[in-house]
């Protein structure tokens, strides 16, 4: 059985295609079949397959059972977590720039400081 | 898979930022490990080890200490390293149970009228769920919101 980290690594690569975040960009928009999805790519039916093969791997797709019209469905769950690190990490630089900030008004204000006294000596 | 994203330019978190002071401080700030253990990390943390060996291949390590004294150590190694102009690192965050992520930074700075621009993007390499969970545990020392920043840049 795969472990939760594998999971997410399966996740970041699904994620990190171009067309694969395209066809998931059209999923949000709903159900869809095979054919309506290959449309807009300029890619052989069985290449878009592919793609979602790696999509339903990563669990951010689920396909119908019906042999004949298996309509894609997006799944956001695993998006999710991907979403919950970046957050943190957003988070962490926010507060380190406001920091960085006042660090740096500090610097200033002292070379100023500094340079006022130079002139009176 | 990284190198597609990166080819791509596409970062998985791009945050932009205008500092009022010029460039050469900026750098020395992010640069000299005494300036960098000064701001890095959210308000009332401290770095009781700061190190920072700015130039490729070089390793940047710093343990970070909450309020609580809670320490969160973090590795980088420096890729890329243009004076004034560019940082690249990659990063890795271990905190023990599992918890760990690895990051690819790009960091750029670019000087107007005396300004600073720091453009920071961030590329997630490899992440174990727990890190997400570890994450978000931390929002209460990240509670310090955009407007407030926004307030101070203003003055």
């Amino acid at each position: 059985m795969a472990s939760s980290s594998d999971r997410l690594d399966t996740t970041l690569a699904a994620l990190a295609d171009p067309t694969r975040r395209a066809i998931l960009a059209r999923l949000a928009g709903g159900e869809t079949s095979v054919t309506e999805l290959a449309k807009p790519f300029s890619m052989s039916l069985p290449a878009v397959s592919k793609h979602l093969k790696v999509l339903e791997r990563a669990g951010l797709i689920a396909r119908g059972r019906s042999a004949q019209w298996r309509p894609c469905r997006l799944d956001a769950a695993p998006m999710r977590e991907v979403a919950e690190l970046i957050d943190g990490y957003r988070h962490f630089w926010d507060a380190s720039f406001e920091r960085l900030d006042d660090y740096l008004t500090e610097l200033q204000s002292k070379e100023k400081q500094r340079g006022r006294q130079g002139k009176k000596s | 898979m990284v190198d597609k994203a990166r080819k791509a330019n596409r970062a998985d978190m791009t945050i932009v930022r205008t500092f009022d002071a010029p460039r050469e401080l900026v750098w020395k700030a992010w640069t000299d490990p005494k300036r960098l253990a000064q701001w890095f990390g959210p308000k009332g943390f401290t770095n009781p080890v700061c190190e920072a060996d700015a130039r490729p291949s070089g390793v940047m390590r710093i343990t970070m200490q909450a309020p609580n004294g809670t320490q969160y150590p973090m590795t980088a190694i420096y890729a890329e390293v243009v004076p004034l102009e560019r940082l690249v690192w990659n990063t890795s965050v271990e905190q023990g149970g599992g918890v760990s992520f690895d990051i690819h930074q790009v960091t750029t700075f670019v000087e107007r009228d005396g300004k600073t621009e720091v453009t920071l993007q961030a590329f997630i390499t490899r992440a174990t769920p727990e890190a997400a969970g570890a994450l978000s545990g931390m929002e209460e020392g990240w509670s310090m919101s955009l407007d407030k920043l926004e307030a101070l840049l203003a003055r």
